[in-house]
């Protein structure tokens, strides 16, 4: 058992983790954090991705103790009680989730998507959210909802 | 025994030292993004991970006018570099089709080249450049083509106590490049065929060819039957056909569930061929 020391969603948090543990089961299993889900564990479907450092990553095949030191942000983090994110927004708009089970990964996608691009052309959001699978949506409402989301974020604030 | 640990490596010293007293017990990990996909499905389960995101590993420089890059740059590194995008374009092609963003982010060039896929999309186009790898232990340094860099799948020549340290990627005049990746999916997708051509062309005529396939071999591999035989040529339709006809014998591809050894020996002789074309024009 190690000692891990990290910042999530502004709060700082000490646990002990396992030298086999990665930072999916650090989120879910001990901080209660379970927005991030155990989808693939291999790093291909994207459920798990959250934001370490301002940079997107999948926290299913980050080791735990990478993010010693670091501040992580899951979608909890982004919104409070009544006051939606405006991805979120978007995607209740044009109904963009269906199961839901991609839904909080697909949403930090698109924020790390939009912080570093903010007007993105189809073909930048479709190769921005690649890396996300959908079994429902066939990713037509996904699209359409990121680029609302982009035009109320680029009018609004 | 002191139980399973985590350390992050402070500089290259300190990691050599550690892996020094620690050997085939320490994995060395900077994304993870390989390594936590077998420890995640309990196929391995090292005594020791030995971190080397933030040991100075991470550059991309000129020197002596080759290109360096440090063993722990990311990928998502080597697509934002300018004199990657300067220097060595196809380099920012081939990246930018492994994987997603969110694994690009993490995942280091070292990591693509100590992982020793047969697919590993990054040792195509670096054995296309005739790069070479700079391995470091506490005996010294060796400096090793990228060729002989792999063994066979998940093997390297690295020995227990050697970490790979740099890659340097001469950058040759008159060089025009191609490259091509076969996936089944758009993003994430590991290679079924993945092809990458050099060829140091003057007047028409090619003066030296290397020609580097991943995913058809249990090693990244070059053709060097075939690229030989394009050496001192004019680079012809008809050359073209029959060099593409000599990529068979070069690989040993096998069915798996990406693809099948027969549509691969297909695809590969098609897209060397599609490559060269695209290289003669």
């Amino acid at each position: 058992m190690q000692e891990l020391n990290l910042k999530v969603n502004g709060k700082e948090y000490t646990v002990k983790v396992k030298a086999d543990m990665n930072l999916l089961e650090v989120l879910r299993d001990k901080l209660q954090i379970t927005s991030p889900k155990v989808g693939c564990n291999t790093g291909d479907c994207g459920a798990c991705s959250v934001i370490m450092d301002g940079q997107l990553i999948k926290s299913c095949v980050t080791h735990a103790m990478i993010a010693d030191g670091k501040e992580v942000t899951t979608l909890e983090g982004i919104f409070s009680p009544g006051k939606l994110h405006p991805i979120q927004e978007a995607f209740h708009e044009v109904a963009a989730a269906q199961c839901g089970f991609c839904t909080p990964g697909m949403i930090m996608t698109v924020k790390a998507l939009l912080d570093s691009n903010p007007n993105p052309s189809e073909e930048e959001i479709r190769e921005g959210i690649a890396g996300n699978l959908c079994r429902c949506t066939g990713y037509t409402a996904v699209v359409k909802a990121v680029k609302l989301a982009a035009a109320n974020m680029n009018g609004g604030e | 025994m002191e139980g399973k640990k985590f350390i992050k490596g402070k500089n290259v010293q300190e990691v050599i030292a550690l892996k020094s007293k620690y050997g085939q017990k320490a994995k060395i990990i900077v994304g993870g993004t390989d390594v936590m996909v077998r420890v995640n499905s309990l196929m391995e389960s090292p005594e020791c991970f030995l971190y080397i995101g933030e040991a100075g590993l991470k550059y991309i420089e000129k020197k002596n006018g080759d290109i360096v890059i440090g063993a722990a740059t990311t990928l998502s590194g080597i697509l934002k570099s300018d004199l990657i995008e300067a220097e060595l374009p196809v380099m920012k092609t081939v990246v930018s089709q492994i994987a997603s963003t969110a694994i690009r982010n993490t995942a280091s060039i070292g990591g693509n080249l100590c992982n020793a896929s047969p697919a590993a999309d990054t040792a195509v186009p670096l054995m296309a450049f005739d790069a070479k790898v700079v391995l470091v232990s506490e005996r010294g340094d060796r400096t090793v083509a990228m060729d002989e860099f792999f063994v066979g799948p998940g093997k390297t020549i690295l020995e227990d106590d050697e970490i790979l340290k740099e890659i340097v990627i001469p950058v040759k005049e008159n060089v025009v490049v191609a490259y091509k990746k076969l996936g089944r999916r758009k993003a994430e997708s590991l290679s079924v065929v993945s092809v990458c051509i050099a060829v140091v062309k003057e007047n028409g005529i090619c003066k030296e060819a290397k020609i580097a396939l991943g995913a058809v071999a249990p090693r990244p591999v070059l053709a060097s039957k075939a690229a030989m035989f394009l050496q001192g040529k004019a680079l012809d339709d008809a050359l073209i056909e029959q060099a593409s006809e000599q990529i068979e014998p070069e690989i040993s591809p096998i069915d798996d569930q990406r693809g099948t050894r027969y549509i691969r020996i297909r695809s590969s002789k098609t897209i060397v061929k599609n490559l060269l074309k695209e290289i003669g024009k």
